[in-house]
């Protein structure tokens, strides 16, 4: 299993949360009427990852070259996490012609082929698509391994339990990963889910589930590892359901009133603020790092929205290249 | 016969679902499962007279999960049930607020569903309210894997008072342990892990531990305790517990089952009884305190661990020996008709 760096994972998990924090100022700052969605320099809707960061950094720590990720409609902590090139994505979320996708994708189609990245708005359509990805590691006799990430939600669609099968059957090196931020949308797990964990459900497949709690980076670094592992091995593919949280709205004006209670505790509950006082506590972060290195962060985050805004918008005449259906 | 009875039921919604499922052969222990056992145990109960429980609550897990079946036919078949309310935090908490609401109620009896972890927090806030503890974790010392129903009847005999508390239970060690501001009680183990953080909670890794402290060791078991139990058994009603040391220089090598196929080996460098009364430091200075096998808080600085072994842990009901007393005081012989409210 990798070594885990403390230090590493802290300035990961800032850089992600300077990055949604910005695009969450900038997607608001010009959106006029508010409630017009395509409106503004950040067009379409927009789902941020705030508190889920120790999901994406713990088990992207244990990734490296060749290895894929599909992730849902709330990607950029995975993107970043698992290198996709900041400006690259920027660019693509303001829909410019530097993006990704040449900005006809937005910040739900985050394609990097480089890096074998994926995203998507269907929810649960990268749990199928990981086992294709892992079937062609396998086939290819390499110990890559493929890692397909949706929320608590999802994992009711048919596509998650196919996929599920699919994968135990033929034994490929998939790393299922639910992220359980409590709420779909506006509904609650236990209102859609007829099971408390999703790692249950790994047990119907014949395959290991285990459940972290406490969106705790080293906690999900621990099981993600193991999990890693047994897939590089080829022991098969495992679930891990993360226990974390969902920092802000389902999407970027959400008036979240559905809830209630829960929402007045989110900022005591925030894993970053609570691992900055944890290392500092162990003597591995000073207050004055804390501030650097989210001024680092700020920086590079700047000059990723700098890139994205002086990039050309696509061209009309270019609307129909690149498109399959 | 005391047919208001009322016995309290805590299920652990969180058990069995740890890193050990990825590094070791744990299986997974459903809610499904949970729910099945909590039937059997509900059922146990009121064939024997219990009218009445106290459950815990959860987000529709386990106890959720039997507050709906019993609105179906099965709960004209079971005791009324009363869910305790609480605060829903997902963490241990939950438990402790309910076992907390239990002795407020004065319960008979509580029937604990979870690992070692579980019957500890359980155990903090019990008082001398009898424990029958079914396993539903992965390494479990403390419970037993006895068919819940049996333990269900068994537990419905003590709360009833069909067989006296006397005879039914027995009354477990504990150890106390503290450094800096942590102080907590354990039922089973004491580790001390050379790390510096408490990680994933679970201990699985032999190579870490540095020494242990242990209630008791049976040759049976598997986790912390296994490690004592292969150089000196100790029973439950022993009156000392033991100490270890685990490194070099080594006196002996044990091979032991750490976790569900998991088997480990362990240098031992020196055991010592463990006597109850007597605070005992830890030669560790610094490492992670493990309790009954989770990985809890770190060694305070210039403050190494106190454990301390004592004899007023929780009382639990020997299942087995209860249901013998009652078979032969013929208290199992024509048990009145049960109608439940
Ligand atoms: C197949 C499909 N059905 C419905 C939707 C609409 N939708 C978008 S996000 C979402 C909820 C997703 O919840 P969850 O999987 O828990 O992820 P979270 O948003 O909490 O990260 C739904 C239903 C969709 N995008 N795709």
């Amino acid at each position: 299993m990798n070594q885990f760096n403390r230090l590493d994972s802290y300035k990961e998990m800032v850089r992600i949360r300077q990055y949604e924090s910005r695009i969450l100022q900038e997607y608001h700052a010009d959106k006029q009427p508010a409630w017009d969605i395509g409106a503004g320099l950040i067009p379409g809707e927009m789902h941020l990852a705030a508190g889920q960061e120790p999901a994406a950094v713990g088990v992207c720590a244990h990734l490296k070259k060749g290895d894929a990720i599909t992730a849902p409609h709330r990607p950029h902590h995975f993107a970043l996490a698992h290198g996709v090139d900041m400006k690259a994505m920027t660019a693509e979320i303001y829909g410019r012609d530097s993006g990704l996708c040449r900005g006809k994708g937005g910040h739900m189609h985050l394609f990097d082929p480089e890096n074998h990245f994926s995203c998507s708005g269907i929810i649960a359509q990268g749990y199928p698509v990981a086992c294709g990805q892992a079937f062609a590691f396998k086939r290819r006799s390499t110990d890559n391994v493929a890692v397909a990430v949706a929320g608590e939600g999802a994992a009711n669609q048919g596509a998650f339990h196919e996929a599920l099968n699919l994968a135990a059957l033929w034994s490929l090196p998939v790393i299922f990963v639910i992220e359980d931020n409590d709420w779909a949308i506006s509904v609650p797990k236990s209102h859609s889910t007829a099971t408390a964990s999703n790692a249950d459900r790994a047990a119907g497949y014949g395959i290991p589930g285990v459940r972290v709690e406490n969106n705790d980076v080293e906690a999900i670094f621990e099981a993600a590892g193991a999990a890693v592992d047994r897939a590089r091995a080829g022991e098969g593919p495992s679930l891990i359901e993360i226990h974390t949280l969902r920092l802000w709205g389902h999407f970027e004006g959400d008036a979240q009133a559905y809830r209630g209670a829960e929402l007045e505790t989110v900022d005591e509950r925030d894993p970053i603020p609570r691992y900055a006082k944890s290392l500092v506590d162990l003597g591995e972060l000073t207050e004055d790092q804390i501030v650097t290195i989210a001024a680092a962060a700020d920086a590079e985050v700047d000059a990723a929205i700098q890139f994205a805004v002086s990039s050309p918008e696509p061209k009309p005449q270019d609307a129909l290249l690149h498109v399959f259906a | 016969m005391a047919s208001n009875a009322l016995v309290g039921i805590v299920a652990n919604p969180a058990s069995a679902l740890d890193i050990r499922r990825l590094v070791a052969d744990g299986s997974a222990v459903t809610t499904n499962h949970k729910i099945n056992v909590l039937r059997r145990v509900l059922a146990g109960l009121a064939g024997v007279g219990v009218e009445r429980v106290l459950s815990m609550t959860d987000l529709g897990d386990s106890s959720g999960g039997i507050e709906s079946l019993s609105r179906g036919p099965a709960g004209a078949r079971w005791p009324k049930l009363d869910f305790v309310e609480h605060p829903i935090t997902q963490s241990a908490v939950d438990t402790t607020a309910a076992v907390k609401a239990m002795a407020e109620s004065e319960v008979d009896a509580i029937v604990v569903l979870g690992g070692d972890g579980t019957n500890k927090v359980v155990a903090a806030e019990c008082g001398d309210i009898p424990l029958a503890s079914i396993s539903t974790g992965t390494n479990n010392a403390f419970p037993s894997s006895i068919e819940p129903t049996v333990v269900g009847m068994a537990t419905a005999l003590v709360a009833t008072g069909r067989v006296s508390r006397e005879d039914a239970t027995h009354r477990c060690k504990a150890m106390t342990v503290s450094t800096g501001d942590h102080c907590t009680r354990g039922l089973v183990d004491v580790a001390i892990i050379d790390d510096d953080k408490p990680g994933s909670g679970a201990v699985w890794d032999a190579a870490n531990i540095v020494e242990l402290f242990l209630c008791f060791a049976e040759t049976q078991a598997i986790g912390l305790s296994s490690i004592g139990a292969h150089v000196q058994p100790v029973g439950r009603n022993d009156p000392f517990g033991l100490h270890i040391r685990i490194g070099s220089p080594r006196v002996v090598r044990v091979r032991v089952p750490l976790a569900p196929g998991l088997l480990s080996d362990v240098d031992i460098a020196e055991v010592n009884q463990l006597d109850a009364g007597v605070a005992v430091k830890s030669i560790a200075t610094s490492g992670v305190v493990a309790v009954d096998g989770e990985r809890s808080f770190r060694i305070a600085a210039d403050d190494p661990a106190t454990v301390t072994l004592s004899r007023d842990g929780p009382f639990a009901i020997d299942v087995a020996k209860t249901m013998d007393i009652a078979s032969r005081s013929g208290v199992l012989k024509d048990l009145p008709t049960i109608n439940p409210t």
